[in-house]
């Protein structure tokens, strides 16, 4: 019988392989070499590029589109939002890791608190989206709490039914109230204008990735990786695990939220589909697609996930292919699915280790679960 | 009584159902370490070709069940090999994420190829309509049919895991992928078989599932397998008993909590409502899971330093 070349360890959830615990890649040592000085230079060069061309992606539009350039941003502003969902969920399984699929349970509920408190209860806007984080900071205390004795896939099923559980009650609130879905109707004039929407959540999405990366430098971001790395080594070492777990599901928790009130306020309604298994699927597929343990592949996650689908919507349909007719807008789901399999097979540590010069090193970092 | 009686029956059926996906999902996440949440829309696949069959060129039912399973059992081969093998070695979310791109494939696939299936239609079986009486308990022949199926499925699948070399080979695989390579069991034929046979378990529940609510469409096992993932991690997801169990207990809450709540309601709120229901089974769920972090059935958990 001929031999299959299989590897010998497989990943389990929440079991990685030990390996020497509290090890940085290059660019995280601190005082590293001058190749990584290098590294980092160009890092951020790359980074202020991409963000001065996002601040000039309006111009660039009207240029492109003319009058439906306003529509356009508004549909490139809904990926921005993605990416700090996948942010989100990126610090918690990918760093952190733990493979919790309850975010989306964090989406909806936001969303929900915010077009209550805003539209029905008449309170300011700003104050409404404050609730609703301090709001997520608890229920990602409280979901985290039971969190630390479930483990691996049975933490992932778990909460995966909180997800399931908190969209019927959504639902549920939704039908009690004779109601499809929760209109914002009560938003500050100014964010009905697309551009200012869009710099708003630029601005945002761009502030809290420049956090993000801090803190990942800083005590807690390395002890999360640490407990990535070994859990039992990070506890030798003294990295306080409950401590470091809850935080990183509250952490993880509020920006889901403030994903969830900028997702809200950008379709001026809050649905009980946010809280779904598709929802889920969604924030899954961008951190692994993107790279799980990656600034950048949170963004070029939430880019696959957003524009896929839009480039798509895009094509002709029926598209003519020589004699071939392909009725694209039945295929579209069936295309992205296949794209998104090719993607995980080719780049199995996600697209961000494409475009990182750290080659093997950082394809390995990015396997992480 | 009786009513209660006819309710934990009909339970039992459901849980069944919900049993047998489990079985398939303990099976394959066991042995290749797949969280498959492709699995329901691999039993639709294959209960939509069963349709086709009966539709289309009017094959007789039970012939065009047999094509069915065969087919059942190339899908599963085709998705191991195109699918599974490739990615043996990715991190085991990339893994899920997969299954789950597979997912929207293979419905689109179904989609594309047969589009009346984007509807609901009817499922015709032979089974329709007849039903079995002991003393005033009721069972429908398809309720009969896949308790039988279940017990002979049960019985065939313990004899072959326990008393077989391929079974043994399956168990040793599951056991530690490593072990068994060092014992010359070639684990990629392994993998290829477990594969095939949890396509083939998929596709008989699926095709009860189908025989039991005689209407299906392209999506009609989704919210079944969610349940059934549920009975899966209930039974500890590491051991084929406990998926069973499982499974069963999750189609008797189910059925028992649709009894307790029909005809009552909390304000606006219809009680009876299979939303309420089903928040009721996750939460439960979720309780019971913090009480017993590995499954109620699962084996202690162990910690690898």
């Amino acid at each position: 019988m001929k031999r299959m070349d299989l590897p010998l360890k497989r990943g389990r959830l929440g079991q990685s392989a030990p390996r020497a615990a509290l090890s940085l890649t290059a660019s995280e040592r601190p005082g590293g070499a001058s190749g990584s000085t290098r590294l980092a230079w160009q890092r951020a060069a790359a980074t202020l590029l991409g963000l001065l061309a996002l601040v000039l992606l309006p111009l660039l539009f009207d240029l492109l589109f003319g009058d439906s350039a306003d529509f356009q941003l508004h549909r490139v502003t809904l990926i921005l939002i993605l990416a700090i969902a996948a942010l989100a969920q990126n610090l918690l399984t990918g760093y952190a890791a733990q493979p919790s699929l309850g975010n989306a349970a964090f989406f909806g509920v936001s969303a929900y608190l915010l077009a209550w408190l805003n539209s029905d209860l008449q309170q300011p806007y700003w104050l409404a989206i404050l609730v609703a984080l301090l709001a997520c900071a608890l229920l990602g205390l409280i979901v985290g709490g039971p969190a630390l004795s479930v483990s691996g896939a049975h933490l992932a099923i778990a909460t995966l039914g909180l997800v399931v559980l908190t969209g019927s009650l959504l639902t549920l609130w939704d039908t009690s109230a004779g109601r499809q879905s929760y209109e914002l109707t009560a938003l500050p004039e100014a964010l009905g204008d697309d551009r200012v929407l869009y710099y708003l959540v630029l601005a945002l999405t761009a502030l809290i990735f420049f956090c993000a990366f801090h803190l990942l430098r800083s005590r807690v971001g390395r002890a999360w990786i640490a407990l990535r790395d070994s859990e039992v080594a990070a506890a030798a070492c003294g990295v306080a695990l409950t401590r470091y777990k809850l935080l990183a599901f509250v952490v993880s928790a509020v920006l889901t939220g403030l994903a969830g009130v900028l997702y809200a306020t950008w379709g001026t309604t809050a649905t009980a589909s946010m809280s779904s298994v598709d929802q889920t699927i969604a924030f899954l597929t961008m951190i692994v697609v993107g790279g799980a343990g990656s600034l950048s592949g949170s963004l070029l996650g939430a880019l696959f996930v957003g524009l896929v689908p839009l480039l798509l919507g895009e094509l002709p349909d029926p598209l003519m292919l020589g004699p071939l007719q392909l009725p694209i807008a039945t295929l579209t789901t069936g295309i992205y699915g296949v794209l998104l399999l090719l993607a995980l097979i080719f780049f199995p540590g996600g697209l961000s280790a494409v475009f990182s010069r750290g080659g093997r090193l950082a394809r390995e970092e990015g396997g992480k679960p | 009584m009786l009513a209660l009686l006819q309710v934990l029956l009909s339970g039992l059926v459901t849980g069944s159902l919900y049993g047998l996906l489990a079985l398939g999902i303990v099976l394959i996440y066991r042995t290749t370490g797949v969280l498959n949440f492709a699995y329901g829309a691999l039993a639709a696949t294959v209960t939509s070709f069963l349709y086709v069959l009966l539709t289309g060129p009017r094959l007789p039912f039970w012939p065009a069940l047999l094509l069915s399973l065969l087919f059942a059992l190339l899908l599963g081969a085709l998705v191991e090999r195109g699918f599974a093998r490739p990615l043996l070695a990715a991190p085991i979310l990339t893994k899920a994420i997969a299954t789950l791109a597979l997912a929207l494939v293979l419905q689109t696939v179904v989609q594309a190829l047969w589009p009346q299936l984007t509807s609901p239609v009817h499922f015709p079986t032979p089974f329709e309509g007849h039903a079995l009486h002991f003393g005033g308990l009721y069972l429908s022949l398809v309720d009969g049919l896949t308790l039988l199926t279940m017990v002979l499925l049960l019985i065939v699948l313990q004899l072959f895991l326990l008393r077989t070399r391929l079974g043994m080979a399956m168990r040793a695989t599951a056991d530690s992928l490593e072990a068994a390579r060092l014992m010359g069991i070639p684990v990629g034929l392994i993998f290829l078989l477990v594969w095939m046979l949890a396509s083939l378990l998929a596709a008989v529940a699926g095709i009860l599932i189908a025989a039991r609510q005689t209407v299906i469409d392209v999506q009609f096992m989704d919210p079944v397998l969610l349940l059934a993932f549920i009975g899966a991690v209930l039974g500890g997801l590491d051991r084929l008993e406990g998926a069973v169990l499982g499974g069963a207990l999750v189609g008797l809450a189910e059925n028992v909590l649709a009894l307790l709540l029909a005809g009552h309601s909390l304000g606006a709120l219809d009680l009876g409502n299979p939303g309420i229901r089903e928040a009721l089974i996750f939460a439960g769920f979720v309780l019971l899971l913090l009480l017993r972090p590995r499954g109620l059935f699962g084996g202690a958990a162990l910690r690898r330093v």
